[in-house]
């Protein structure tokens, strides 16, 4: 045995977690204080908001230029870990924001925030993994938190029926990625990344086959946490299923959970097979982008259409993969910042869109809204026109940086079919604005009236044009994020 | 002698039949369960098999995580499964078909 040293290192190292250990402290505690509240009191949902940013107060007084190391390299906090945690704070909150007023009549509503916050440690210790043991507990947090978020309504039937696919298909997904790292480690000894990467460039005879089927079964693994073609496949029922405030959550933050761990170890597990990887990155990206884009035209229900969207994103994001380079990487921290404020406002629309009687999820709910609210008719096109890519509004830019990487790193081909296809996803998202635009109003609006959820809305679009017009602070502030990974 | 091979065939035996199984099984949502089982306990089986050949514990270690994360996956499962049964007073697959498209 390797010599344990005691007294465990406390208290220099557990400060590290300090935003981990707040976030779970609370979670606990509001599980037992649900239970003395009044129903409907909405004082849990608040104190859980409260803690995602007590969380990011601690984050942000943690943060200095060196990376902290926490439980023997288990734990990292590096910038990287920082921007990615940020990210995931505002997706949080947000998330539970607009649960406000779309739970309000469920009846057991404490848990569902309590759910939430598990779900953000789960994904706070996974971005800062530097190892695949804290990598798959805080990935399976996060999954079978979202796995119940997903089935909370328990009296509707198709939020059920999504979940148990979900579950199917995220317990397969899990038992690929183990039975990948199981070959990793046979082959280096040790589930450190960054070990495991010195070891991984030495391999050769048998140990190359063991690595090439234990890199496959992790790609395809972590491909079915963030819906890559061809594993995409959960992903339509459990968005069109998930209650929309869910929904709106599990289309942001996991993704970013996913990609940022993807970025570890494509940067310190697989730098020696970068040939291999690569090759197939893109064979990936280019079934991806042409499903999600394709089959999103055929939707009639906009929940189900932006989840097919969020397959054509995720192949747009994975350029950035593919070229590898520090822009690329960079680049996909600025698309999954974007991503998540277009992403909110989007959904925040929809969940004001229901009213009596209507779930205000068909296209056709949306007919002649311009008529009625200019205002959400106003901010609904702006998120469309900047999921397309338009010009100066901030989905334009998320583009720009990760296919300019593609280009940089000589993937020329590869950027010409992105493009092709962002023109083709154009067409589905404008039909959104006719829809608005031209039509006329089929079903009578009756709008519920929500401050929290018109203030998300406003703060949303008003960040889309902003950082349409403005936006190298954000790629300054993602460049810097990098440092020290790549 | 048992070599480490042998222990790495079984294992992909294991795991390919829960794959299979989880593909071609039409009937039951429980078989499916016992498949998602079967996968993970043929990872250990791997995990157990090249810790002893490398002589390294960090795989064993890993095995109990796995061990306890199926548990909790399995809970949570029958608890989706329990809720769905009392609304559609089945668990056939054939009956998980409200969502299409």
């Amino acid at each position: 045995m390797a010599n344990v040293t005691f007294p465990f290192p406390f208290p220099d190292h557990l400060i590290t977690l300090m935003p981990e250990m707040i976030v779970a402290i609370m979670a606990m505690f509001l599980l037992l204080f649900d239970v003395f509240v009044a129903k409907g009191s909405k004082t849990t949902a608040y104190l859980a908001i409260a803690t995602t940013v007590a969380a990011g107060v601690a984050t942000w007084s943690l943060q200095g230029p060196d990376p902290l190391v926490a439980f023997y390299g288990f734990f990292v906090f590096d910038s990287f870990a920082v921007f990615s945690k940020f990210l995931i704070y505002v997706a949080t909150a947000l998330g539970m924001i607009l649960s406000l007023e779309y739970m309000k009549n469920e009846k057991h509503i404490g848990e569902y925030y309590v759910l939430m916050l598990f779900a953000m440690l789960g994904m706070m210790l996974m971005v800062s993994s530097n190892n695949f043991v804290t990598m798959y507990l805080g990935l399976e947090l996060m999954a079978l938190c979202v796995y119940v978020l997903v089935a909370y309504q328990r009296e509707v039937l198709r939020a059920n029926e999504a979940a148990l696919k979900y579950f199917i298909l995220g317990a397969l997904s899990s038992g690929m990625l183990l039975y990948g790292i199981t070959f990793l480690y046979g082959v280096t000894g040790s589930f450190d990344f960054a070990v495991m990467g010195e070891k991984l460039a030495h391999a050769e005879g048998d140990a190359t086959a063991a690595v090439m089927l234990g890199m496959v079964f992790l790609i395809a693994g972590l491909g079915f946490k963030v819906s890559m073609a061809p594993f995409h496949m959960w992903t339509p029922d459990a968005y069109e299923g998930a209650p929309t405030p869910v929904t709106a959550f599990m289309s942001v933050a996991p993704k970013v959970a996913g990609f940022v761990i993807f970025m570890r170890i494509v940067a310190d597990l697989l730098p020696a097979l970068q040939h291999e990887y690569q090759s197939i990155l893109i064979g990936v990206a280019v079934l991806t982008i042409a499903v999600g884009n394709l089959a999103a035209i055929a939707q009639r229900n906009i929940k189900r259409m932006l989840a097919y969207s969020t397959v054509g994103h995720v192949g747009f994001i994975m350029m950035g993969l593919i070229a590898g380079s520090p822009a690329g990487f960079s680049g996909i921290l600025v698309y999954l910042s974007i991503y998540l404020v277009m992403t909110m406002g989007v959904f925040a629309v929809i969940i004001l869109m229901r009213r009596e009687g209507i779930q205000g999820e068909l296209l056709d709910d949306f007919a002649g809204l311009s008529k009625v609210r200019p205002g959400y008719a106003l901010a609904m096109g702006l998120f469309m026109f900047s999921m397309a890519g338009i010009p100066f509004l901030g989905g334009f830019w998320a583009k720009y940086v990760v296919f300019m990487a593609a280009v940089e790193a000589g993937h020329l081909y590869l950027v010409l079919y992105a493009l092709l296809f962002s023109a083709v996803g154009a067409f589905y998202y404008l039909r959104v604005v006719k829809y608005i635009y031209f039509d006329e109003e089929r079903v009578a609006f009756n709008f519920i009236e929500s401050r929290p959820m018109q203030a998300t809305v406003f703060v949303t679009a008003v960040t889309i044009v902003f950082l349409g017009l403005f936006p190298d602070a954000l790629f300054e502030l993602c460049r810097q994020a990098l440092v020290g990974l790549v | 002698m048992i070599g480490l091979s042998d222990y790495l065939i079984v294992a992909a035996a294991l795991f390919s039949l829960g794959v299979i199984g989880l593909f071609l099984n039409r009937k039951n949502v429980i078989t499916i369960l016992m498949c998602i089982e079967l996968m993970l306990l043929a990872v250990n089986i791997n995990f157990v098999a090249f810790s002893h050949y490398l002589n390294d514990l960090s795989g064993q270690i890993f095995v109990f995580f796995v061990l306890t994360v199926a548990a909790c996956e399995v809970a949570v499962g029958l608890a989706i499964l329990v809720s769905f049964y009392r609304l559609r007073r089945s668990i056939d697959i054939e009956d998980i078909n409200t969502l299409q498209g």
